[in-house]
């Protein structure tokens, strides 16, 4: 811990940490344990524990309250509860209670919390045979996180504003002057700006990417800077914005099928990520964290999150019908992974370019 | 005159008063009481801004690298530059207009003016990041106002809101309603008897009213300006919404960015801005210190009867009821109504005749899946009015004490103004720092949020009770000391009853504020102490804009009505808001 804390000069420092160690005597064996009584085991210790609390990043009244009561509908001796944040809110939160050593979370879900989390500390490594079921790509190998759903993105058009023979198909096509000042993408959001940036320099190399960068800074490109994915794309619905980058490729379909004039264009490579679950340091219900950890992950969790407009992350789970056109897999483009690790390793250098030439 | 008559006894009552220039225990304990609320967010963010931050968040080495970095980046100058012209110009807007409000209805016989306490306390309901939305979806690229303008000039974009003065046009608008109340509590509260002396001499009406009520209001006036000035130098939805996306960066934004920026949690440049924007907040208030030091001179409520005068309009209070309800449509109506539009849409694709033809009411059918709010409603409630409960009597006490110069009261105003500086998304992450390390269980609870929200509108109940203050002459109170009431007693049976019309609107507006904040509980909120304005945040991020608008026009209904029962209820006990 630091040398200074406000409490602490308030003298609150010695009762404090006397309060805090109970917290900490937890047996977290179980996280890991592969043994094939791990389900008795888990369900056993979970009854003693009663409750389960949850941080998520997911919508609560599609995803996390139907998610809560399939839970405790299978499990009714533990209580669910949930808090709903940003991932940026998430890990403000989560940091603090692990640093005061007061975690109240038990499992953490969200979008870039993954690697996040595991770089700063604030979580325990587990395993479960859950992830067994999952595509290669979409694994830790060391145990730190696991998959939990998936974001594709792509580009997002006004389609009275942006005629159809001229939607831009390619990154290039975006370099033509008759789109300056007409483009917007996200800041202060890690699958903003730092995602597209860090997808180009993935797919074209560092000098490739330098030269494009120099050519895009030139579009005047309009920095969103508050307000969700979801809102960027209302703008190009109203008129506002014709073209919205890296957006979540989904969004305008389901306006698109309401009639709005607007839809999506995949761009390849198409950049997409996993939202991860992480289970934090000084879990005070491990054994029910896993309980949730698997049904998150079993298919019951994953079609739970498939009708809320998620892209589920087992392959047996298939996307919303009206969703499809924009999985690449699906679609016939070139799908680019950017997982949580390799999106942490170059999120500092992708924001600096962001900020040394479109600022 | 007045002053002239009271000297020799109120000279005898300050040598008791004064008897010593010890402070006395009772201000100190009430100077404890805000340090502890004030000192542990200020110690974190001042903390932050010395130390590199941890991977985890904690506090590393010390450095001075963050104001060094401040001082020497491309884009401080030019935002504090941005800051002091959207800060004067939005206070300038809300400000002339909110006083001329003021003056129509507390000074003139216009029909129908007590209504627009109404309009006023309805538009406080608006949580301002809708209101924001609505005068983008108005004055946007794509909205009406720019639609008709075409049609006219035939050019192609006429008006760029998102540009320095579409900030300052929205903030200031936004303020009006605020202004208006503080500014008809200063008005309410002035005696007449002055102006009409002034008007008996040969003054005209505007002369009485420049060179007697504005100057007798003059510390009451400062204190607000300063007030709304701050609060446009700390606001951040505008500048986040408007601000960012035409590149005009102010001081909170700067502060958002980098809180950002690398993605884990970095605080150290957030607590430079933040620790800048205090020093500059408390150099104003010295300033403004210096002002009122010579608070006596515009005490107008005496011990003699007194009512406010009102100007007899004659036909021209047509004209003024004209002007009161333009007012009230631009404030209230056009962007309430562009928002209930916006609401019925599946999609919000403009205003247009295409557009009405798609009406629907899918939006509230989302919002309105049974559970959706039977939480947080409960919650949202205690909070405000807890909120409010607390913070009130506290300020009126401090207030009270400073104005009477009690020694050592003036630091009670210095502390209780601090929190206003604090950017609330940088609030809500120092105390949850605090709340977090507390050994006493209030972490994620709703109390913790209760306290946060106390200290952060405290500087409201203090502008409040201070402009209702400053213009209670002493006298009666001395009286009472005089006949032997001890001080409490006296702030109690004298003060208060007096004060009742300020305290009862200053409650309202600080349940009206603290219900819609969103920032400071977001983080503060554990499972199961939701609020819904965390709700409103969620779908601010997740949800469209049409579901936004609606969950905003549900919020107006709620607040509309939680408004309209408070003003019944002190209405049948004789109190007018």
């Amino acid at each position: 811990m630091s040398m200074f804390h406000p409490l602490r000069v308030l003298g609150f420092g010695a009762l404090a940490l006397s309060g805090m160690a109970s917290a900490q005597a937890q047996d977290l064996s179980v996280l890991t344990n592969k043994s094939p009584s791990r389900q008795e085991l888990l369900i056993e210790g979970a009854k003693k524990e009663g409750q389960v609390v949850l941080y998520s990043a997911a919508i609560v009244n599609q995803a996390l309250r139907p998610m809560a009561e399939a839970f405790m509908k299978k499990y009714p001796f533990v209580k669910l509860t949930y808090w709903r944040a940003d991932t940026e809110e998430i890990i403000a939160k989560l940091s603090a209670e692990v640093r005061a050593k007061n975690t109240v979370a038990d499992l953490v879900e969200g979008t870039g919390v993954g690697e996040l989390a595991v770089e700063s500390g604030l979580t325990v490594p587990f395993t479960t045979p859950a992830t067994d079921e999952l595509p290669e790509m979409y694994r830790d190998p060391r145990g730190n996180w696991a998959s939990s759903r998936i974001s594709y993105f792509g580009m997002a058009y006004n389609t009275k504003l942006v005629p159809a023979d001229q939607v831009p198909k390619t990154y290039d096509d975006l370099l033509d002057p008759k789109w300056k000042g007409k483009i917007a993408w996200r800041i202060n959001t890690s699958s903003g700006t730092p995602l597209f940036i860090t997808a180009i320099r993935l797919s074209r190399g560092e000098d490739k990417a330098k030269e494009y960068f120099a050519k895009l800074a030139e579009q005047k490109i309009i920095n969103f800077g508050s307000g969700s994915a979801r809102t960027l794309v209302d703008r190009v619905i109203a008129g506002e914005i014709p073209i919205a980058l890296n957006i979540f490729a989904h969004h305008p379909l389901i306006s698109k099928a309401k009639g709005a004039p607007v839809n999506t264009a995949l761009l390849e490579p198409v950049p997409s990520t996993a939202g991860t679950m992480v289970v934090p340091r000084g879990v005070r219900h491990p054994h029910a964290a896993m309980l949730l950890a698997d049904f998150v992950l079993s298919k019951e969790g994953q079609e739970i999150f498939a009708k809320a407009e998620y892209f589920p992350v087992r392959p047996d789970v298939a996307p919303l019908e009206k969703l499809a056109p924009v999985v690449p897999a699906k679609a016939g483009k070139e799908e680019l992974f950017v997982g949580s690790e390799k999106l942490n390793r170059y999120y500092g250098s992708s924001q600096k370019i962001w900020e040394e030439q479109f600022r | 005159m007045q002053v002239e008559e009271d000297r020799a006894l109120s000279a005898q009552v300050s040598r008791r008063w004064a008897e010593s220039r010890r402070i006395s225990p009772g201000v100190l304990v009430l100077i404890a009481v805000l340090l502890l609320a004030v000192v542990p967010p200020a110690a974190f963010l001042i903390n932050a801004s010395f130390h590199e931050t941890l991977a985890d968040g904690a506090p590393g080495a010390f450095t001075l690298r963050f104001y060094q970095q401040l001082v020497a980046g491309k884009f401080f100058l030019p935002s504090l530059i941005n800051t002091f012209i959207y800060a004067c110009g939005s206070a300038a807007i809300a400000i002339f207009i909110g006083t001329v409000q003021a003056l129509i209805v507390e000074r003139t016989n216009t029909p129908g003016r007590k209504l627009a306490f109404l309009a006023a306390v309805i538009s406080l309901g608006v949580p301002h990041i809708l209101y924001t939305v609505a005068w983008l979806l108005i004055l946007g690229r794509s909205g009406p106002m720019n639609d008709l303008l075409q049609s006219i000039t035939q050019h192609a974009q006429v008006l760029d809101v998102y540009s320095l003065w579409g900030m300052m046009l929205i903030e200031g608008i936004g303020f009006v309603p605020l202004t208006f109340l503080l500014m008809s509590s200063v008005l309410r509260s002035t005696d007449a008897s002055f102006e009409e002396a002034a008007m008996m001499s040969g003054a005209s009406p505007v002369r009485a009213f420049a060179s007697i009520t504005l100057r007798m209001a003059f510390p009451a006036l400062a204190g607000l300006t300063l007030l709304i000035f701050v609060k446009a130098f700390e606001s951040f939805e505008v500048p986040a919404l408007v601000g960012l996306a035409g590149n005009v960066n102010v001081i909170t934004t700067m502060i958002y960015q980098s809180s950002r920026q690398a993605g884990a949690a970095n605080y150290g440049e957030a607590g430079a801005y933040s620790v800048c924007l205090i020093l500059i907040l408390l150099g104003l208030m010295f300033w403004q210190n210096q002002l009122s030091r010579h608070a006596k001179r515009y005490q107008t409520i005496t011990g003699k009867g007194f009512r406010p005068r009102v100007i007899d309009l004659g036909r021209w209070r047509y004209g003024a009821a004209a002007i009161l309800v333009g007012l009230f449509l631009i404030v209230t109506i056009v962007p309430v109504a562009m928002l209930a539009f916006t609401s019925f849409q599946p999609f919000y694709g403009g205003v247009s005749w295409e557009s009405f033809t798609r009406l629907s009411l899918e939006n509230y059918e989302v919002l309105l899946k049974p559970g959706s709010f039977r939480d947080s409603i409960v919650n949202t409630l205690v909070l405000g009015a807890a909120t409010a409960t607390l913070v009130v009597p506290f300020t009126a006490l401090c207030a009270w004490l400073v104005v009477r110069r009690v020694p050592g009261a003036w630091i009670l105003d210095q502390i209780a103004s601090v929190p206003l500086v604090f950017p609330a998304i940088i609030l809500s992450v120092a105390f949850l720092d605090v709340f977090v390390n507390m050994p006493l269980p209030l972490y994620g609870t709703l109390l913790s949020v209760i306290l946060a929200s106390s200290v952060r509108y405290l500087p409201y109940g203090m502008r409040y009770a201070f402009a209702g203050t400053m213009q209670i002459h002493s006298d009666l109170e001395e009286a009472a000391t005089i006949s032997g009431a001890a001080k409490f007693k006296v702030f109690v049976r004298i003060l208060m009853p007096l004060l009742a019309a300020t305290l009862i609107s200053s409650w309202l507006l600080i349940f009206l504020l603290s219900v819609q904040a969103v920032s400071l509980p977001l983080l503060l909120v554990g499972p199961g102490s939701e609020v819904m304005a965390v709700t409103l945040f969620e779908l601010w991020q997740n949800g469209q804009v049409t579901e936004l608008a609606a969950m905003g026009i549900l919020w107006i209904a709620l607040m509309t009505c939680v408004s309209v029962a408070f003003h019944m209820l002190t209405r049948r006990h004789q109190l007018s808001v």
